[in-house]
């Protein structure tokens, strides 16, 4: 491991900015300082962010604080996401919250604790993203909680401040049974860890998981997955998501939605990765498939009956975090693979989504689709970026969504559940009627009466122009850097050894991970082959 | 790893494939008003390059060429592949393409008295990517491939079936996508499945399977298949796709969507190193049902379009008859598939066009308002009855010829497999049937006085009399160059 104090700085920017955007009175930071302020946070944390992966691929594992910051490429991976998002949606949020000052929703006084606290949130979801203490990876999950739910509530109606409530105690019960899960872990570790300091970093239960003892651990992952399961938004813990993310502003839901289901994932995640080295693959992987077939399944039920633009969106990020975890429940290198693939697609499409949905409820007013009509024709640049995050989110190609997906199926299809994956499909097949839905009712036809042609400011349109551009390349080929990161990461899950020393049959020569235009990785492959051969004989 | 291509006929079959999308995205970019132009120059330039390639390919001797383009170590995931099949059906498709783009000038306009238009960008940018669509899936060498440019074609069909946005054309529109897409499924396993038994997503890989693997995977195509070409159990997009407006109809209906599903199962089987008896079986008889319902449902129609959509239907049947009966063994029946595909693309193309354009200058297209068709526009009435015979198979147009050899390959195997005869000749009996009935609708429409709509009809614009033109000297030809062609 690597010391380095880049993790100090990433989470340390955003926090101090947090706090002086909060502390600091009005007219010292005006609203264009907390603009100015923000920005520069948000680009701070991309930056940084950047430098870390730059070093995480180049071999190097960062660790800080006496090895209670910790980032290797599982953690890159989220760390990217939480920049690339975090930049994105904090850019859009500059146009749309002097929009929401505007027309009256917002004051500056609130203008204010919405940057504030934006910033506060990613810290908190940088903070687990990069945690390897046990303890304050829960504290920072529950942290998210408390930083989210004033956004949520942000315009004090009370609708939102209900969503507000909803989500705080849903998740607050639920990220309790969480704690159960770290404590369990954390009191078995103690135990057996020749130095019972050490049982709280992930990484050295990790080295040591093999004495743990398998039916604390079995219990232990049943409550992590409940605690941080309701936070990630899977079926049946599900519940306050729809509110939640249907009332915060738009390009919070963007965040919540995209990257903040993602950081409870990469907590279970963490976790998986000890149950594998600890009990096996098998008991937590069926936990984690059935609870993903479940969500994908209704989900896309729900998802398909509702009438407002935001909650659909809602319901559909319950469903593709059921197929994330489906990914992982199918296991092996070609399926936790495709699942955090499709978690870096899911956000960067959903971002897409989320921001679009911002753009009608500034040219419309309402996110109720029987009200929203012609988009395309009242503001053609931001019909036809919905349009894409419709098409792209609902998974054809070339768009980034499709590729995952495929690569789910795949894997589906290898772990021997064809009909499972059938089903699955079938239900995805419901969420494209869905999405086509939303296209054909909303984003074309003719014009509601009434609504001013003309589009949004281009400073709301110019984050979601790159979002596309993302989702289109990751579509069309999967940069080589992430092939690699996710290839590197899904040997961490796996227990696949030190990726440096070992050399897996997935990273051979280091420079044959790369993908192909159809944005297939072709990592999985080359696992998939020695695999393929055994099987023959 | 990508690599170029590097001989001249990969270069230009990847040209045709990227051209019209580059078209596409300019339309996007441009204003309105230049939307139709960059559509027909893209068009234009995407057959000059398929002729080019397709005479470069005739010049070498037919050499069939396998490209990879993309792929790691052993996995192939994108490559070309040139061969007589592909190259014939690409040929057809991108020009057929540059014929529904020139017709369309003509038909999306104010002086449509059936559905004035303004041509908007969204038509001429999704024509163009059909077009490139459908050119990449026939020069495709992979599965995934296939998947691919099949996710593409189903999302262009949807966004050209809705173009006029009525309550109606919507539904038939997200009909035809989730019914495809639904079918599409049976890519996604075949993909998958090659994948892993494999390593590879390259169709040829097929060949090498054992026989269990094979028919698993070749009938999942045929699903696909079945899908997209409109066959029982999922034919019911297509009547509805009808919605469209009629030069997308034409291209859905004859060149392009219906044939994604025939080239993907001919390319399979093409691929396959000789395919288990059961593709065939599976193949033949739902053929056979699907005929015959197709058949029942021509009786009840007075649509133009409808009627056409379900002779759509059986014609397909006929195809997929023709390619189950080759899996027997009978290479006659699998070339006369191959010219019925380009045989029908002309024929149908025509039909449709001729329906658009009496819906054009009469305002309607129920047959039993169209009498007198020769005496007022004798170009309509021409087109009319050279498409009902070369569809219906009557000597000399194209459908006898290829029609022929599918019944005659049926024979051939049928001497050795009772079932297949029996199925040969309800395929035959349907023909004469489809002759007969649009033999009655000829005589209702073409001659004699006119009727009311037909006698206040506008006059013909230009481009659509030239793009008739073309057909109609294509629906007669068509089948000599395939025959030519195929050897």
């Amino acid at each position: 491991m690597t010391p380095s104090s880049l993790p100090l700085f990433i989470l340390a920017g955003p926090l101090v900015i947090a706090l002086a955007i909060l502390l600091l009175p009005a007219r010292v930071m005006s609203l264009r300082a907390c603009e100015a302020a923000h920005v520069v946070s948000m680009v701070l944390v991309f930056a940084l962010a950047l430098a870390m992966t730059g070093q995480v691929l180049g071999g190097a594992r960062l660790e800080a604080l006496a090895s209670w910051l910790y980032v290797d490429s599982l953690g890159a991976i989220f760390l990217m996401i939480i920049a690339v998002v975090g930049l994105m949606t904090g850019l859009y949020s500059l146009g749309y919250i002097r929009h929401d000052i505007e027309v009256g929703h917002l004051d500056m006084r609130r203008a204010k604790i919405y940057y504030g606290f934006f910033n506060l949130f990613v810290f908190t979801m940088l903070l687990s993203a990069t945690a390897n203490n046990i303890v304050m990876m829960w504290v920072a999950v529950e942290a998210t909680t408390l930083g989210s739910a004033f956004l949520v509530g942000i315009y004090g109606e009370k609708t939102s401040l209900e969503a507000a409530w909803k989500y705080v105690v849903i998740c607050t019960v639920g990220v309790a049974f969480g704690l159960y899960g770290t404590v369990l872990v954390f009191s078995n570790g103690s135990e057996v860890l020749a130095d019972p300091h050490q049982a709280v970093l992930w990484t050295s239960l990790a080295q040591n998981a093999a004495s743990l003892d398998p039916s604390l651990m079995k219990i232990a992952f049943v409550f992590v997955v409940i605690g941080f399961g309701t936070k990630a938004g899977l079926f049946p813990m599900h519940a306050w998501l729809p509110d939640a993310h249907s009332e915060a502003p738009s390009p919070v839901s963007a965040l919540l939605s995209g990257v903040l289901l993602k950081c409870a994932l990469f907590v279970i995640i963490r976790y998986l990765a000890l149950m594998v080295r600890a009990i096996g693959p098998e008991f937590p992987q069926t936990l984690l498939l059935t609870l993903g077939v479940l969500s994908v399944v209704v989900a896309a039920m729900l998802f398909f009956v509702q009438k407002d633009l935001k909650r659909k969106l809602a319901y559909s990020s319950v469903e593709h975090v059921g197929l994330i975890a489906i990914g992982l429940g199918l296991g092996g290198p070609l399926g936790v693979a495709a699942a955090l693939l499709h978690s870096i697609n899911h956000s960067l499409a959903k971002a897409l989504l989320f921001c679009g949905s911002g753009n009608v409820l500034m040219k419309y007013g309402t996110r109720d689709l029987d009200k929203v009509k012609g988009m395309l024709r009242l503001a053609p640049a931001s019909g036809l970026l919905l349009m894409i995050g419709a098409l792209a989110l609902s998974g054809f190609p070339p768009f980034n969504v499709f590729v995952s997906e495929f690569l789910v199926f795949a894997a589906g299809l290898k772990a021997g559940h064809p009909w499972l994956m059938l089903v699955c499909l079938l239900f995805f097949t419901v969420t494209i009627a869905g999405f086509i839905q939303i296209i054909s009712g909303s984003v074309l036809g003719k014009t509601s009466e009434g609504a001013k042609p003309g589009d949004v400011s281009a400073a709301t349109l110019v984050p979601l122009g790159i979002l596309a551009a993302l989702v289109l390349v990751m579509g069309f080929a999967v940069p080589a850097p992430i092939a690699k990161l996710v290839a590197d990461a899904s040997a961490i899950v796996l227990d696949g050894g030190d990726p440096v020393t070992v050399a897996s049959p997935w990273q051979f020569g280091g420079t044959t991970l790369f993908a192909d235009d159809n944005g297939l990785l072709a990592t999985p492959a080359a696992a998939a082959e020695p695999a393929a051969e055994k099987e023959t004989k | 790893m990508i690599t170029l291509p590097t001989t001249l006929p990969a270069i230009l079959a990847l040209a045709a494939t990227l051209v019209p999308f580059l078209g596409a995205a300019l339309i996007a970019a441009l204003p309105r008003d230049a939307g139709k132009w960059v559509c027909q120059i893209f068009a234009a330039a995407a057959v000059l390059i398929a002729l080019c390639l397709a005479w470069i390919f005739e010049a070498g001797g037919f050499e069939s060429a396998h490209t990879s383009l993309i792929g790691l170590g052993s996995t192939e995931i994108l490559g070309l592949t040139i061969d007589r099949v592909s190259v014939l059906v690409a040929s057809a498709v991108i020009v057929i393409g540059y014929l529904v783009a020139l017709y369309s000038i003509g038909y999306l306009n104010q002086g449509n008295r059936e559905h004035p238009d303004i041509g908007r960008r969204r038509f001429y940018a999704f024509l163009l990517i059909f077009i490139g669509a459908m050119a990449g899936l026939v020069f495709t060498s992979t599965v995934i491939g296939q998947l691919v440019f099949f996710e593409i074609t189903g999302a262009c069909s949807w966004a050209l079936i809705g173009y006029y946005e009525s309550p109606k054309a919507l539904r038939s529109a997200a009909k035809a996508l989730i019914v495809t897409h639904i079918a599409s499924l049976g890519l996604y396993v075949a993909a998958a499945l090659i994948f892993i038994d494999t390593g590879t997503f390259a169709l040829t890989a097929i060949a090498g399977l054992p026989a269990s693997q094979k028919a698993t995977i070749l009938l999942a195509i045929l699903i696909a298949a079945w899908g997209k070409s409109a066959q029982l159990p999922f034919h019911m997009w297509l009547p509805d796709a009808m919605e469209a407006p009629t030069p997308v109809s034409a291209y859905l209906h004859a060149a392009s969507m219906v044939k994604v599903g025939v080239y993907i199962f001919a390319r399979g089987l093409l691929s396959s190193g000789g395919a288990p008896e059961i593709v065939g079986w599976v193949g033949a008889v739902m053929a056979t049902l699907t005929l015959v319902y197709g058949f029942a449902m021509y009786l009840p129609q007075i649509d133009m379009k409808r009627l056409l959509a379900y002779s759509t239907i059986t014609q397909l049947s006929t195809i997929f008859l023709g390619l189950s009966f080759s899996v027997f063994g009978s290479d006659l029946a699998f070339k006369g598939a191959i010219a019925h595909i380009f045989n029908h693309a002309f024929a149908k193309t025509l039909f449709f066009l001729v329906a658009g354009a009496l819906s054009y200058t009469a305002g309607t297209r129920l047959l039993p308002q169209l009498r007198g068709i020769m005496a007022k526009k004798p170009l309509l009435g021409v087109g009319f009855a050279v498409a009902a015979m070369a569809i219906a198979g009557v000597p000399p147009f194209s459908g006898f010829f290829s029609k022929f050899a599918i019944f005659a390959g049926g024979f051939q195997v049928g001497r050795e497999h009772w079932p297949l005869m029996v199925i040969a000749v309800i395929a035959l009996a349907e023909s004469v049937g489809t002759f007969a009935w649009f033999l009655k609708w000829l005589g209702t429409c073409i001659p004699g006085t006119p009727s009311e709509a037909i006698e206040q009809s506008g006059p013909t614009p230009r481009s659509i009399q030239i793009v008739l033109v073309v057909l109609i000297i294509m629906s007669v030809a068509s089948s000599g160059i395939a025959a030519w062609w195929l050897g």
